[in-house]
């Protein structure tokens, strides 16, 4: 698979994810979205397609949806979506043309504002608020990422290999957690604590997470000196260990 | 409880009787060590894969027998024995005796000492199929070394392998998705699975005449899984499909040799390789390698070059010669089963008695273990550095190793902390597992 395939299988899948952390986590985007009732399309050709369910205050981020959307967002290739996300190109609306206002005025503050806790800087790091915000998203953005990376990811494919029957968590302390099951010829990824986790990663705190998560502190030093705590199938975590750092290479 | 293993009788009382151990100076050090080492102690001497390595010692401070001390000043009855090479065990009198003669005349110098002869002859006269020997340092070297032979021997690029396989760190060895390892690195290398006769006649009929060599260790021995022993007939077979196909057959014996049998794993098992692969047992810790092979491949072995700055230095060859003496005399691959199973049929039994199943499988002298009651290892972990921190240092991945220096002493310390740490487990998870 090519590079913009699998980065826009990204953008997709793990990078849109976040707005449902967004709504529920930030103040000025849950006001935001407060009254919205609306299903937003998002359609790459020869990528997928994915579905924003605004309702009830709450949104969820699905690749199937229950009623059929009120926007349809085209995108004419991975490689379109993926110019998008870097601001060099607009979606081609299919379908909601009457809904320019809420597209033009209403969405794109609800996406700068995702925008805002997906680019931290230091200055940003150092709001408690912030730095959790951007660990839940960083977390839970790396096991999507993960996901898609296994299925098409040539590396990614490698390590699908020898991770069968897997099930590996991620998680803080006390905090957030999102985990990863093989199931079939797929993955599944699911947010928060996993029952019965085969493998868990597990950060001390969120500064270390963020820090881990954003290449600043490599696992086996996190890990001996107990920053980061491992246990069940730590071979898994071997495993994915180098799919997991090839996410910046898409994403960066 | 009590335990009864041929000669020992043990008996457990009610009360816990160890104590654990704390690292705060093993802590200390390594973070020093970050600041000037990547990753604190890298490659398999890290932590890393300890659960928790918090319950571990990271450094140690001087080894005797089966016992290594940590830099806390913490005793452990070590069944790592250094991940292979102690085999006779720590500073063994005779070995350092040799070392130390070798030493005072001579140890890395222009021209390599006489003992490289010595040696030689009596590696080649030990081991069952070996016509000539060749030295180096490391195990990984030895092992891309016989693949480089294959491949001039055959003027063919494939190398077949099993999968899960370790033999080094060289990228052909460590498979594509490892950091710094290309595509290209593996693009000769077919992997297959172990005890797979089909899969082995597959590739050497979709790679017709372009497959150089077959390299397996003598028993299939994964890092995370349970060791496997070969099926009847599967040696013999794949030893039939390479001379019918013109493939060097190479055994990696570096973690197996000498803990199967003294004259080679290969023997263990009734074959004959063309290429063997030593390091680990063959100098109780002195830095050696050798590959051993048969008299077709000399010729084409002289012909490759491949050398190291102190790939001849005597002392190690002298500690080698030492060693081989003494495994030799003592028989000492029996003797490590024998000690080996008395102890892990009894740590077995100590476990049943409180309702887990703690699995062995591979030799015992080398064994994988687990227990197997909770699917996530977690509980095997836990019991793994409960009892290496009250001394039985025992890792909860890779396979544990049994030298010939473990006394009954140890044997029944081992027993006692098995059964407290089985007792705490217990107490903890009541039922669960």
């Amino acid at each position: 698979m090519d590079y913009e395939f699998i980065k826009s299988r990204l953008h997709l899948y793990a990078v849109l994810q976040n707005i449902e952390d967004l709504v529920q986590y930030d103040d000025v985007a849950k006001k935001l979205i407060k009254d919205w009732n609306i299903i937003i399309k998002f359609s790459v050709r020869k990528a997928g397609s994915v579905y924003l369910i605004f309702e009830n205050g709450k949104c969820t981020v699905r690749e199937l949806s229950p009623k059929k959307p009120d926007i349809i967002l085209f995108f004419t290739s991975p490689a379109h979506l993926n110019k998008m996300f870097d601001g060099k190109a607009n979606p081609i609306p299919l379908k909601g043309i009457t809904k320019l206002g809420f597209l033009t005025k209403k969405f794109p503050k609800l996406t700068e504002r995702l925008e805002y806790y997906l680019k931290p800087d230091d200055q940003k790091l150092k709001d408690k608020n912030y730095i959790t915000i951007n660990t839940v998203m960083t977390l839970n953005t790396a096991l999507y990422a993960l996901k898609e990376l296994l299925l098409f990811d040539p590396i990614g494919e490698h390590a699908a290999k020898k991770v069968k029957g897997s099930m590996v968590m991620m998680n803080v302390n006390k905090g957030p957690a999102v985990y990863i099951e093989q199931k079939g010829n797929t993955f599944e990824v699911h947010k928060g604590y996993a029952q019965q986790p085969l493998a868990v990663l597990e950060f001390n705190s969120i500064k270390i997470a963020n820090d881990f998560l954003n290449g600043k502190m490599d696992a086996f030093s996190a890990i001996a000196s107990g920053a980061v705590a491992t246990k069940g199938h730590i071979e898994w975590l071997d495993a994915v260990s180098p799919v997991l750092d090839r996410v910046a290479l898409y994403l960066s | 409880m009590k335990v009864e293993a041929k000669g020992i009788k043990y008996s457990v009382s009610s009360k816990s009787k160890s104590k654990t151990y704390t690292y705060t100076k093993s802590q200390k050090l390594f973070q020093r060590a970050l600041k000037v080492i990547p990753c604190g102690i890298p490659g398999h001497f890290s932590p890393a894969p300890f659960v928790p390595p918090t319950m571990y010692p990271f450094y140690a401070e001087r080894s005797k027998g089966s016992h290594f001390w940590d830099i806390d000043g913490n005793e452990f009855i070590d069944y790592m024995c250094a991940y292979g090479p102690i085999v006779l065990g720590y500073n063994h009198p005779q070995v350092e005796k040799a070392a130390q003669e070798q030493n005072s005349k001579g140890n890395c110098m222009t021209a390599p000492g006489k003992i490289m002869v010595e040696l030689a002859e009596y590696l080649t006269d030990t081991i069952a199929m070996a016509d000539w020997a060749f030295f180096a340092k490391n195990g990984g070297d030895v092992t891309n070394l016989a693949v480089m032979i294959a491949r001039a021997a055959t003027g063919r690029k494939k190398i077949v392998m099993i999968k899960g396989g370790y033999h080094g760190v060289a990228p052909w060895m460590q498979g594509y998705g490892h950091y710094g390892v290309i595509e290209e690195d593996v693009a000769n290398i077919i992997d297959i699975e172990w005890n797979n006769i089909k899969q082995f006649e597959e590739a050497i009929a979709a790679n017709p005449g372009a497959i150089a060599g077959f390299i397996a260790t003598p028993y299939h021995h994964p890092t995370f899984a349970d060791s496997e022993f070969p099926a009847d007939g599967y040696w013999q077979r794949i030893r039939e499909l390479c001379t019918q196909h013109g493939i060097v057959l190479i055994i990696d014996d570096v973690r197996c040799g000498f803990r199967l049998d003294i004259r080679g794993s290969a023997e263990y098992f009734g074959f004959k390789p063309d290429l063997a692969c030593y390091c680990k047992a063959i100098a109780n810790g002195h830095p050696i390698s050798a590959l051993v092979g048969v008299d077709a491949l000399k010729t084409v072995a002289a012909k490759v070059f491949y050398t190291g700055s102190y790939w001849y230095q005597a002392v190690p060859m002298a500690a080698s010669l030492a060693t081989l003496k003494e495994l030799r005399r003592l028989n000492a691959p029996v003797l490590m089963n024998k000690i080996g199973k008395k102890l892990f049929e009894g740590v077995k039994k100590i476990c049943a008695s409180y309702g887990y199943d703690f699995k062995v499988t591979g030799a015992y002298s080398m064994p994988y273990v687990r227990i197997t009651n909770d699917p996530s290892n977690m509980l095997h972990q836990e019991w793994c550095a409960e009892c290496t921190a009250r001394g039985a240092y025992f890792t909860s991945h890779h396979n544990w190793f049994v030298c010939a220096a473990v006394s009954d002493k140890d044997i029944q310390k081992t027993w006692s902390i098995a059964d407290d740490v089985c007792k705490l487990l217990k107490k903890k998870y009541g039922d669960k597992f």
